[in-house]
């Protein structure tokens, strides 16, 4: 997420907003932000009900065995229809801006 | 003995790497798995010669807490490989060509916000046109 913030810009210069999605409640999220210095919009999803929504649960994979995501990235169109898609298999290992910005000047 | 070590705290240290932005975090993983495993065998090879060599090794101790200290390190390298990976495989998410549910979540001031709302506008900027496309990054949290 360091690396989109750091080309934020050219992600907006191809039409892509980026958007982050976790368990962690609003207030959380606000604190990461200022911290790290993010400022694209992160979306809170406490129960972790749109996760599961998306099969992406990672149960019991929190600190204290809470229910949390596993690492994914999807490029969606306004049909959202899935362009492109990343599922971490190891979660040090993410995505990385220049594969998405590829995939996302790709995009017509 | 101090080259199993050495292995052992490098893959150690690979796994630490990830902090500093490196140019092939894909290789991480693996190079610090290689490193554990060397260390691993380096230990037995030790061992074999400590025992059958005396002489080599002529202080028990130190060969002992050689030993350990590689085996906590080496030990710890695996478990931090497997662990990092022991992520589901989510083969039922929605993949390149289907469409994505729809959801409404709120966002870091309490807003609730649908996926129509979020391509509506371009946050910060007004000015700008509203996007072609979401980059949806799903994260395990911040802690």
């Amino acid at each position: 997420m360091r690396g989109v913030e750091k080309r934020l810009q050219e992600f907006q210069a191809v039409g892509v907003r980026p958007l982050a999605i976790s368990v962690d409640p609003p207030a959380v999220s606000l604190e990461l932000s200022k911290k790290a210095g993010y400022t694209f919009t992160i979306l809170s999803d406490p129960d972790a009900t749109v996760i599961r929504r998306y099969h992406l649960l990672h149960a019991g994979g929190g600190p204290d065995g809470r229910d949390i995501a596993r690492p994914a990235e999807f490029l969606i169109d306004r049909e959202k229809t899935v362009r492109w898609a990343n599922f971490a298999e190891d979660v040090r290992v993410r995505a990385r801006a220049d594969e998405m910005l590829a995939a996302a000047s790709q995009l017509h | 003995m101090w080259l199993a070590l050495l292995l052992a705290v490098a893959a150690l240290a690979a796994n630490f790497a990830f902090f500093a932005n490196p140019p092939l975090p894909a290789a991480l993983p693996w190079l610090s798995l290689l490193l554990a495993i060397a260390a691993l065998v380096v230990l037995v090879i030790g061992l074999r010669r400590a025992l059958f060599h005396k002489q080599v090794y002529p202080s028990k101790v130190l060969s002992f807490v050689l030993g350990v200290l590689i085996l906590m390190f080496a030990g710890a390298s695996l478990f931090v490989f497997f662990h990092a990976r022991a992520v589901p495989n989510s083969t039922a998410a929605p993949q390149v060509g289907q469409q994505v549910p729809d959801f409404t979540l709120a966002d870091t001031s309490g807003q609730f916000v649908s996926l129509e709302n979020l391509f509506a506008s371009s946050p910060n900027q007004s000015s700008s046109p509203a996007p072609k496309a979401l980059l949806l990054i799903f994260y395990r949290g911040y802690w």
